[in-house]
Formats: C-alpha cells, structure tokens, sequence
C-alpha cells in the first residue's frame, strides 16, 4: 500500500511545479459554476419552481455538481491514452505495481486536491451571494448520499479506465475522448442541467446508461427528490455498472498489454 | 541453472501498411493492408547467472524486442522464453522485482520532479527497507558522482547526469538481472567509459547477470567476453568475442614501414592495399596465407618495421552484416 501512497505525493509534487498551471484550471472551474449559477439565477427572478425545482433545490444542484465533478471525474486516468501511444507505459509495466491501482491512486491525489479547492471556492460564493441552499432534512439522505458518491467515485474511474484503455487499439484516442467526455460524461451525467428536466422519453434513455449515476442520481439524493426505494435502487444501479466497468476494463487491460508494443526506444 | 531462457522464440508483428498520399490514405480506410514483420524469427540461446553478455545487430535487428520480451513487455508470438524460470510476460511481481530493464531512449525518471523522488517512489515500490536503500544509494551514487545532483529537477540535467541517475533508479532494488538497452547513446567519450565501468564494477560486485545492447562495438568489446550477434531477427554468432576473429576474419592486416619508398603496385600481389602513408603501407591478407607473404616481404623489400595484426572487430562484423545469414 505504501508505494501507492507515495504514488499520490508524487503526484501532488508534480502539481506544485506547476503552481501557475493549476491555478489557471482552478479558474476554469470556477467560470464554469458561475456560468450556471447567474443563467438559474436569472431563471428564479420571476418563478418559484421551475421542472419541479424549488430555487433551493437548484441551487443545491448547482452547487453539488462543482463539488461532485471533483470527487467523481478521474482525472489522471486520462494520461493512460497518451502513455500507451508513447509508450511510457512501458516504464511501469517492468515494474511490480498495479497500474489500475496506480492511477487510482493518481487520481485520488488529484482529487484531494480538487476538493479541498473546491470548497474554499464554494464557501467564498457563498458569502458573497447569500441564497438558499437546501439541506436534507433526514439523517438517512446523508448516509445515502455518501454510499452513492462512494460508488460513483469508482463507477467515474472504471468507465474512464475502460475509455482510455481503448487507446490500445484506435490510433486516436482523443476524438474517442472527447466525444465521450464532453457529450456522455458531462451532457448524460448531468453536469449542465439535472437530466429531468429533459424530455421524458430522452431522460428514460439516458437513465438506461451508466452516465446519469456519476452526478444527477447522487444529487437527486441530496435534493430529496427520490422516494427511498428509489433512492436505494438507483445505489443498486451504481454498484452493478462499476462491477461491469471493473471487469471490461479487466479485459481490456489484459487483450491490451497482450497487443501493447511498447514503442519508442 | 540458467538464468535466460530463450529457445526457438519468435515475436511477429502485424503492421498496416499505407500507400502514400490523401487517396492512399483513403483506400487504407476502405480496405486495411496488413503484413507480418518478423521482428525475432526463431532464436535461441542460454544465459548463465552472473554472465555479461552483449547483444550486437544492426537496427531492426530484433535486439530491443528481444529485450522487451525478456522483460515481460511483449508476449512471445512462438517458442519459450523463460527468466530466472518465469515467464515474463505473466509480469509476475516476485519476477518483476530481480529485473530491470534501462533503456537509452527512454527515462523513468520523473521528468518534473529531481530523480530523488522517483528513488524515494521505487524504494517504496520494490519494498526496500530503510537500511538497504540508505546503504545502496550511497553506494550508487559514491560510484557514478552524483551527490551534487540527486535534488535537482530531472529535466535540467544534462544527459549524462540523467543517464547516470536512470541507473540508480534501475538499480535501488539490486536486481539479479539487468537489461541495458543502448545505455551509452549519446553520450561523449568520457562519460561512455564511465558508465562501461560502472557496469563492470557493478558486474563483478553483484553477481548480476547482464545484458546489454549497443551501437558503439567499444561497449562490447571491453565489457563481455561473450556476445550473440542477430540480424532479421535471426541469430548469426553465439560464442566469445575472440572466436568471431578466428571464425569470421579470413584477413589479417599488416602494417609495413619501409625503409625507402617502393612502388605500391607491386604490393598489390600480396593482398589488397588499404593505405598508405609515406613509408608506411598497410595490406589486408589473407589469413593462410600471411605467414607465407611475411616471410616474402621481408625477403624482397627493405624492412624497417612489420606488424601483423587481426582485422577490427567493427569491420569484422561489418561483413557479417553485409553477408547476411551467415551459417554458425
């Protein structure tokens, strides 16, 4: 366990190198939640409820997705497509590590760090704009909401796993990665609106992909807006598509190395 | 025991070919050419504990797959490969920690961070307990004189530096087998001979078994007495350097001073004139024949000095290159 964890310093190492870097990204983020904020902001001026939302439940939303896009996105695991087509990956493959384990690890580090800015980032919005934020209002939604987030962490890092370890057969990675990225991860994820707010027979579709339970089903949690068996059920969701991500990329990995050809030098 | 393996191991690739231009690119995606490479077709060979072998071919000879596949980074297409009686490429952990594999071109230093951060990451991960690594770094670093620059971020060293700081990296864990991959390229001089020394020393003080591929014969010549030469992916020569001259250098080169000019014409009935300076002329014999044309030499001409001496290993090998397959 112990090389894993020095893994996370070294990451967390290389990020203070490049302070300046990080910092620009962190700004990024915060846009884009000010960018959502003011657009609901504006939306509850003249309106109570909008799609079932009270201004409370929105902004909790809103507020939730900035945190949770830094718990569940795995960030890191998107080195994996450019070490193979480099081959850096040879360096760990000689090595005795776990590479799934490594970049868990990787992407933890660089989360903990997400977080933690995240929150300041948060707090001080809200000091400045004081508006209505919901709390749950039984014990039990917290103990829910953290089982779910805990599973989306790793559905988040098994679905990107699987994405990128795809890097060893297509010659592009890239393409493959952003369209999934940005139309599947972040659209079907909920990361811009929560997905009921869709039309039904679209939010049913999507509700059948494992993308709405990395952020919407965690919120909707929060919010209160599932009945218990729901809620429950949507857990349940969550565990079975990291077991099948965990496994494809189990297979990708092992079809992969088998095909990898540790190119350049 | 042995401690390689390698018998009738074959690694083929399927490439795609493409023709070139935009409509090339276009009939590619249409309908996909592929062809096999045959990277390593059919060696064998065996490698005893402690030995220092080098391992010679032209590029693409095969020389850096076979090492990959002895690392356990490519899965034999045929044959049995087997290292210290595992199978590489199950990449087993127990196996992975006796191995390392440096490679010229390519670091596993962390670029960013100074490489005392990338020993402090492989002291953790081949499970080295405080003593031994405290005692080993000293050591490494004793040896390669690299106390000034252990805290300095990897990318500003020179590459010298850095490939004297890969090494150590390469080799906290103490592994009992060792694959060099082109260590001394790009290097100057001094700091090849250097890094030759190293790995002698290290050679002799570990036990370890050692191989190494290399551009520069010098590598070779003064570190193995053994080398396996391949091209193709087919093996030429296995055996001691000293036998490649016997088997294969059917020339000797004399070098002759004499005392006054002669005509370089009449020479050329002894063997073919490589140079010649001033008094100095030097003809490449054939080997049977050079105690025969000695004598003639020294009967017929004025003689100041005479020196016969076996064909450079370099161009010896050369021939066997152009040769191609030569049978051993």
């Amino acid at each position: 366990m112990s090389k894993y964890i020095q893994i996370g310093k070294i990451t967390l190492l290389e990020y203070l190198v490049y302070r300046l870097n990080y910092i620009f990204w962190r700004v990024r983020s915060v846009i884009f939640f000010l960018t959502l904020f003011f657009f609901w902001l504006a939306i509850y001026k003249n309106t109570t409820s909008v799609f079932g939302y009270s201004q409370s439940q929105m902004m909790a939303y809103i507020i939730g997705i900035a945190f949770l896009r830094s718990v569940v996105f795995a960030s890191r695991v998107g080195d994996l497509p450019g070490m193979i087509r480099d081959g850096t990956l040879t360096k760990f493959l000689i090595q005795p590590v776990s590479i799934f384990k490594m970049m868990f690890f990787r992407d933890t580090a660089d989360k903990l760090l997400n977080i933690t800015f995240t929150i300041v980032e948060i707090v001080i919005i809200l000091a400045i704009f004081k508006f209505p934020f919901y709390i749950p209002q039984h014990t039990f939604t917290y103990l829910l909401f953290i089982t779910i987030t805990f599973v989306a962490v790793f559905l988040g890092y098994f679905l990107n796993l699987f994405l990128s370890l795809t890097a060893f057969w297509t010659e592009d990675p890239w393409s493959t990665r952003w369209v999934f990225g940005v139309i599947f991860l972040e659209f079907f994820g909920g990361s811009y609106f929560p997905i009921d707010v869709l039309p039904s027979w679209l939010a049913s579709i999507i509700y059948l992909t494992p993308f709405p339970y990395l952020l919407y089903f965690p919120l909707k949690v929060w919010t209160e807006q599932l009945a218990g068996f729901q809620a429950l059920q949507a857990v349940g969701i969550c565990i079975i598509w990291t077991v099948i991500f965990y496994f494809l990329s189990r297979i990708l990995w092992k079809k992969g190395t088998k095909n990898y050809g540790a190119y350049g030098g | 025991m042995s401690a390689i393996s390698v018998s009738h191991f074959k690694k083929h690739y399927k490439v795609e070919e493409k023709e070139p231009g935009l409509f090339g690119s276009l009939k590619s995606f249409v309908h996909k050419k592929t062809k096999i490479v045959k990277a390593v077709d059919d060696i064998s060979f065996e490698i005893k504990e402690g030995e220092l072998v080098g391992f010679i071919g032209p590029n693409g000879a095969g020389k850096t797959t076979t090492l990959k596949s002895l690392s356990g980074l490519l899965h034999p297409t045929d044959g049995k490969v087997e290292v210290l009686g595992y199978k590489p490429y199950t990449r087993d952990h127990k196996f992975l920690k006796q191995i390392s594999l440096v490679m010229g071109q390519r670091f596993q230093l962390w670029w960013d961070l100074p490489p005392i951060e990338t020993y402090l990451l492989n002291k953790e991960i081949y499970g080295i307990t405080d003593a031994t690594y405290k005692k080993t770094l000293d050591e490494l670093v004793e040896l390669l004189e690299l106390k000034e620059v252990l805290n300095i971020q990897t990318r500003k060293l020179s590459l010298g530096q850095r490939m004297k700081c890969e090494l150590v990296a390469a080799l906290l864990h103490s592994p009992k087998i060792l694959f060099l991959d082109e260590p001394t390229i790009g290097l100057d001089v001094v700091m090849q001979k250097k890094i030759r020394d190293f790995i002698r020393e290290y050679n002799k003080r570990h036990n370890a078994t050692i191989l190494l591929t290399s551009h520069y014969m010098m590598d070779v010549k003064e570190l193995c007495k053994r080398i396996i030469i391949i091209d193709h992916g087919k093996l030429l020569f296995d055996g001691k350097l000293d036998e490649i001259i016997q088997k294969f250098a059917d020339h000797k080169i004399f070098s002759i001073t004499f005392e006054k000019q002669v005509n370089i014409d009449v020479l050329k009935e002894f063997g073919e004139v490589i140079d010649s300076v001033e008094q100095t002329v030097r003809i490449s014999v054939e080997r049977e024949k050079s105690s025969e044309v000695a004598a003639q030499i020294l009967k017929k001409f004025q003689v100041a000095d005479l020196s016969i001496e076996e064909a450079p290993i370099e161009d010896i090998i050369r021939s066997i290159f152009n040769k191609g397959k030569v049978n051993v």
